[in-house]
């Protein structure tokens, strides 16, 4: 081995090895796993079979539940980039008291338990929750509106919880764009919605990716939130896999949904790369 | 009509005046230099010309029309950054158009206009590289082209070429100074490099702590300085400080503080015995022959030499004190020794001086 390789190995090491230990080798024994059937009162049978595979893209109850998580996905990060963008760029360009208070009111929710938050949307958009009490009191609407166990609330309630990794990735992106391309922009004769569109966005465009990313992958893999907005019937693919493994023992099925959703994460990951090596360089 | 004109023009800052009542006037067509050390206020000047600053008191005008509240968008300015500026993520073709797209400039007319203006810097060809993909020289060259093209009333430069090495500096300059020429543009030029300034500009102004020292032709801020400051701001200066004194019925003379007196050809509104700033260019200092008269001539020592091609530069020991003279290297004295003893002296009309303040050139 290469001397100079040896120093950083023995950095990494002692992580190396918890992570081979603790993630790569339950991955690796998981593998054949999800190549069985389960048998309901028997257990994981011998043969081999895709069967667990097929099943989620063939049962439409298994295929509904993927391509709400993915829709869960999208509309999440897209409500927290159209949400966290604006709050970004004012941060970014704030005098440096307004910037730290931000920062902090951005990070303070962090610092709630995530089922205190979970929860509190729970109070909120019940069928007697805060908000359905308030716009029946007021006459506009008569009977309750379903706000919880359905997309709406899951949206909501993640996005609140992810938005500020949204934000926090975003400003420093933001930071980064040298005010003199802005200026050059302006004295070319660019109204402040030109030097936005054509300029600042543009060139956000790394912190945008990553911010995207980061919280596409979190909503997708999230587990409390779905599990207490989306109750017992309403389930994503991180509830669903709870759910083979810890109520139906149906592990098989629950470790063929955990590689699909494996699957998903760094297909995303690894396309959003992709665009990320095209723009490079833009900031 | 001038082309710019600045009227008191001011901005105050909660603790400092970063400029304080700049008037200038300057002809169509002409390049002017706003010149001084670091925080003269020549940059916030420039920026209060281009709109991205808003003065406090003052006026700017246009071809005689008053901008002052104008919004950079509408000023019809070019800027050229010392950072370059430049959209990253754009090609050489879309930086340079940005300015004609918001006049609605489309189609064949744009890239008509575009490769004219990168053939004025002489990047023709280089339409679809990323600024990345250029020198920085190149890049400053886009800068230019793209602050052109949209034919701007005036052009403005903050320190253009502070960020490239000093051979490619000297080929700016001219490059610079002769596209600015061919296309005749009114252009007003921040650094804080005399030389630059000297060599580039019709006019310069001079500026220290945001007030104007002087605004002349480089030849009148060279021979006739109107301030101490500017005397040791242009050229290669000594500076030392003494004491003036006023010899009933004689010119008035300046004792260095333990050195030589020299005469002082100007020296109105000094009183007799106050303490001076003293500024004597190593240029103006001559070597005399030994058989030159001795009223003015000063003996000292040659302490140091040091061969810097065009010139010869020495360190010259007097009395307590040591000035820097210089010698042309095919003149007479090119060839002095460390530890000659040599006579110098000083025409009265060189010896600047000033009441004392702390001299703050750089």
């Amino acid at each position: 081995m290469n001397n100079r390789r040896l120093p950083g190995l023995l950095l990494v090491s002692p992580l190396l090895l918890v992570l081979l230990l603790v993630f790569v080798a339950p991955v690796l024994l998981m593998a054949p796993l999800s190549l069985h059937e389960y048998l309901p009162g028997t257990g994981v049978s011998q043969q081999w079979t895709l069967a667990n595979y097929t099943d989620i893209v063939t049962d439409e109850y298994f295929r509904e539940v993927v391509l709400r998580t993915l829709a869960l996905g999208f509309g999440v990060t897209a409500i927290c980039l159209v949400l966290g963008y604006p709050l970004a760029y004012y941060i970014a360009n704030a005098g440096p008291t307004m910037r730290l208070t931000l920062t902090m009111l951005v990070i303070f929710p962090m610092l709630l338990n995530l089922v205190v938050r979970s929860f509190g949307w729970i109070a909120l958009l019940a069928n007697r929750g805060l908000v359905n009490n308030l716009l029946i009191d007021v006459g506009l609407i008569e009977r309750p509106i379903k706000m919880m166990f359905n997309l709406f609330g899951l949206l909501v309630g993640m996005s609140h919880i992810f938005l500020p990794f949204m934000v926090l990735m975003l400003v420093p992106a933001i930071q980064a764009i040298p005010k003199d391309v802005q200026a050059a922009a302006y004295t070319l004769a660019a109204s402040r919605a030109r030097v936005f569109w054509s300029v600042t966005l543009p060139m956000s465009a790394p912190g945008i990716l990553s911010g995207s990313i980061l919280v596409f992958v979190l909503t997708i893999s999230a587990l409390v939130t779905p599990r207490m907005l989306g109750g017992p019937t309403y389930k994503v693919m991180a509830t669903l896999i709870y759910d083979d493994f810890l109520q139906t023992l149906d592990w098989p099925a629950g470790a063929a949904m955990s590689f699909v959703l494996t699957g998903l994460t760094l297909l995303v990951i690894g396309l959003s790369s992709r665009v990320l090596r095209r723009w490079g360089g833009t900031a | 009509m001038p082309a710019l004109t600045l009227e008191r023009l001011e901005k105050r800052y909660p603790g400092h005046t970063a400029a304080a009542s700049v008037s200038l006037s300057i002809n169509d067509g002409e390049f002017v230099s706003l010149v001084g050390p670091s925080g003269c206020g020549k940059t916030t000047v420039l920026r209060m010309v281009a709109g991205l600053i808003q003065p406090t008191s003052g006026r700017i005008l246009i071809d005689g029309r008053d901008v002052t509240g104008l919004p950079a968008n509408q000023r019809k300015i070019g800027l050229v950054f010392q950072s370059y500026a430049l959209f990253p993520h754009m090609s050489v073709f879309d930086n340079v158009a940005f300015g004609l797209r918001r006049q609605g400039v489309e189609g064949r007319d744009l890239k008509q206009r575009v490769e004219e203006a990168l053939a004025g810097v002489r990047l023709s060809g280089y339409v679809d590289r990323l600024p990345r993909q250029l020198s920085g020289g190149q890049q400053q060259r886009v800068a230019v082209a793209r602050s052109i093209a949209p034919r701007p009333s005036i052009l403005l430069f903050d320190e253009p070429l502070s960020n490239l090495d000093a051979a490619l500096r000297d080929e700016m300059q001219i490059e610079l100074k002769r596209l600015q020429r061919g296309v005749g543009i009114t252009t007003l030029f921040v650094t804080h490099d005399q030389g630059e300034a000297m060599s580039m500009s019709d006019r310069v102004c001079v500026l220290a702590d945001g007030v104007v020292q002087q605004f002349g032709t480089p030849e009148e801020i060279y021979h006739r300085p109107a301030t101490g400051f500017v005397a040791g701001f242009i050229g290669r200066p000594n500076r030392l400080s003494g004491r003036l004194l006023r010899p009933a019925g004689q010119v008035a003379l300046v004792q260095i503080e333990n050195g030589p007196r020299l005469a002082v050809a100007a020296a109105e509104g000094i009183d007799d015995g106050a303490a001076v700033d003293v500024v004597v260019r190593q240029e103006d200092i001559r070597f005399a022959a030994s058989h030159d008269t001795p009223g003015h001539a000063i003996d000292g020592r040659i302490a140091l030499r040091s061969f810097i091609g065009s010139r010869v530069q020495y360190v010259v020991a007097l009395g307590g004190i040591e000035v820097i003279a210089e010698a042309p290297t095919n003149g007479l004295h090119a060839g002095l020794d460390v530890g000659m003893a040599v006579r110098i002296a000083v025409a009265p009309e060189h010896v600047y001086v000033n009441a004392a303040r702390a001299l703050e050139a750089a």
